[in-house]
């Protein structure tokens, strides 16, 4: 048996007991504690913009239906039929007015509700022995939206997604809504890895230190216009609410007037675009850009939702063009994670640039992306490493940018526009932020 | 699908069609990307759609707009020039594939221009201890007849899974 009050008590001052990457007891603790309570991202309504349009999504085991219904409204069903608990739905996606169990034919209209089922007079005598009023397919314990992205929880008594989201709503505007038509999401690459979930969760959240060598092979290259991935050290990494994420520093502008447009134009937004996102973003978030001078880069939603812009360069000639990605670290097993990678793009941008922030995306990252294959290979390691017998007597040290006594080797940034608090430089800040929320789960009660 | 019949297997152009697969395949094995890039066209398009779970009926069982490759020159070399640096910790230690390669059909195209199809099954092996991965596609490529001999212009690579059970395509299909 573990000791969790132990384990947590150690990653709480930033040693972390190393078998939690590789830990059955955990991950069943994970799967009881965390993810039976927490706000879980499952898909986004551009991805079913018809009525009937559904895609399925799993919370870990649980398989859900996500469905635009007749009347327009997106619905999240538990996909297990009433009767003898058969998958009703077994596609990933598509689009129908019903689902019909294979096994007895017991059929569900797309908000969830029983239609029929066979022989209900001659089998049940009808009403009397089966009412179908109010039988539905379980609808998701609790369900929210933000920016068109959907997410449920297990826990009907989840706080509200808004109040959930709090400080970091600011920050998952930057990748969700560029214009007032909000993002269109295309995906996902989906792909297993032999790797704990938490990794890479834990790296988007904050792990800015790995940039220059992990993904030293695409500079390299002369994928980016920058020489050099060590100035990464000069990006702010902040934490909010239950996110956390890193930036990267730009250049100067050019005056403080064109500021915002600068910041953007440098990272190869258009100009057709750059208006919209001034008057869609509200002056704190400009002010982020334009007078703090920092660009959202990788973050973390705890606890699987992450994102990356970046703007490499899409041919010869130079041409920097940013991309979006959502990804999502989809437990399968404590040594098993499945990638879902999505390229998001504002739905508003002209074609000619959706379709070059798609080349831009497919490069970097996704499940044949040039920064990914090299962060996976990280991630599996460490999994394999941390599933021996020597990973139990070692704490990894995840203490960077604190001193002996805990306290922040730098103090946080004073003039940072956002919300939440940042630091600029390397520390393993966000990484902490986030593993301070998952020892608040572990420490609860299992559902 | 081709609604057109294939050429006989004793067909000339089939056996030059069915040779450039296994010589391509033969480089790829070897890790000689570099010769792998010269049998490119300079206008390639390498395209590996994301195969997804549908209804029987649906009319699709690939994603629109999105892909696991969707290529051009630029993109490959990029892909080449960074498995080449010291810094590709995916590849190195490199794994060791084997394309095999089957099921070749050739259709006559515009003037000398070949498709071509065939089945691929990619096995890739890391390391000395983790479980070898195994990736089977369909392709459907366009060969065009250059000065040079035979070259892809068009590779179009169709998935039999819908989730990958690989760790990265860090190899070529």
């Amino acid at each position: 048996m573990i000791d969790l009050a132990a384990i947590v008590s150690q990653v709480r001052r930033g040693m972390i007991p190393a078998h939690v990457y590789a830990d059955l007891e955990i991950f069943a603790a994970e799967r009881d504690r965390l993810f039976a309570r927490t706000w879980v991202f499952l898909a986004h309504e551009s991805e079913i913009p018809e009525p009937g349009d559904y895609v399925v999504r799993r919370v870990l085991a649980d398989s859900f239906i996500v469905a635009r219904d007749e009347a327009g409204l997106v619905r999240v069903m538990f996909n297990m039929c009433l009767h003898r608990g058969m998958q009703v739905c077994r596609a990933e996606m598509g689009n129908a007015s019903h689902f019909r169990c294979p096994y007895h034919a017991w059929t569900y209209r797309n908000d969830g509700r029983l239609a029929g089922l066979p022989f209900h007079q001659e089998a049940y005598g009808g009403e009397d022995g089966f009412p179908r009023a109010g039988q539905s397919l379980l609808p998701a314990p609790s369900m929210g939206t933000y920016n068109g992205l959907i997410f449920i929880s297990l826990d009907p008594g989840a706080p509200a997604l808004s109040d959930y989201l709090g400080d970091f709503a600011f920050y998952l505007d930057f990748y969700t809504r560029q214009s007032p038509a909000g993002v269109e999401l295309r995906g996902p690459q989906r792909w297993r890895v032999k790797a704990n979930w938490k990794i890479g969760a834990e790296n988007f959240a904050g792990d800015s230190y790995h940039t220059p060598h992990t993904h030293a092979s695409v500079v390299d290259i002369g994928l980016f216009r920058e020489p050099k991935a060590s100035k990464r050290i000069q990006g702010a990494l902040y934490q909010a609410g239950p996110g956390a994420g890193t930036t990267y520093k730009l250049p100067p502008a050019g005056n403080e007037h064109s500021g915002f447009a600068d910041q953007l134009r440098y990272v190869g937004y258009p100009d057709a675009m750059i208006p919209v996102v001034a008057a869609t973003w509200s002056d704190r978030q400009r002010a982020l850009v334009a007078d703090s001078g920092f660009m959202p880069s990788a973050a973390t939603l705890f606890p699987n939702l992450s994102f990356v812009h970046n703007w490499p360069q899409i041919d010869d000639a130079g041409t920097v063009v940013p991309f979006i990605s959502l990804r999502q670290w989809q437990p399968v097993s404590e040594r098993e994670t499945e990638v879902l990678s999505w390229f998001a793009v504002d739905a508003a941008a002209p074609g000619d640039f959706k379709r070059k922030s798609y080349q831009a995306y497919l490069m970097c990252f996704g499940s044949s992306g040039m920064f990914e294959q090299d962060d996976v290979e990280n991630w599996v390691s460490i999994t394999d490493m941390a599933a021996g017998s020597m990973a139990r007597r070692l704490n990894l040290n995840s203490r960077m940018g604190l001193t002996s006594e805990g306290k922040p080797v730098k103090p946080p940034l004073a003039a940072f526009a956002g919300p939440g608090v940042a630091y600029q430089g390397f520390g393993e800040y966000g990484q902490r932020h986030w593993l301070s929320q998952w020892s608040d789960h572990l420490e609860r009660d299992a559902r | 699908m081709t609604a057109a019949r294939p050429l006989p297997y004793g067909d000339p152009a089939h056996l030059a069609a069915h040779q450039f697969l296994v010589e391509e395949a033969a480089l790829l094995d070897a890790a000689d990307y570099a010769g792998w890039l010269e049998l490119l066209c300079e206008d390639i398009r390498y395209l590996m759609p994301v195969r997804v779970t549908t209804a029987r009926g649906a009319g699709f069982d690939t994603l629109a707009g999105m892909g696991h490759f969707d290529e051009d020159l630029y993109a490959l070399r990029k892909r080449v020039q960074r498995l080449a640096t010291d810094h590709a910790w995916t590849e190195d230690p490199p794994s060791r594939t084997r394309h095999f390669v089957t099921n070749v059909r050739t259709f006559r195209d515009e003037g000398d221009d070949l498709q071509v199809e065939s089945a691929l099954l990619l096995f890739r092996s890391r390391g000395d201890t983790r479980e070898a991965d195994l990736i089977s596609a369909g392709r459907t490529d366009l060969l065009r007849a250059t000065a040079d001999g035979l070259r892809l212009a068009r590779r179009e690579i169709i998935v039999d899974e819908s989730v990958l059970r690989t760790q990265n395509l860090a190899v070529f299909l």
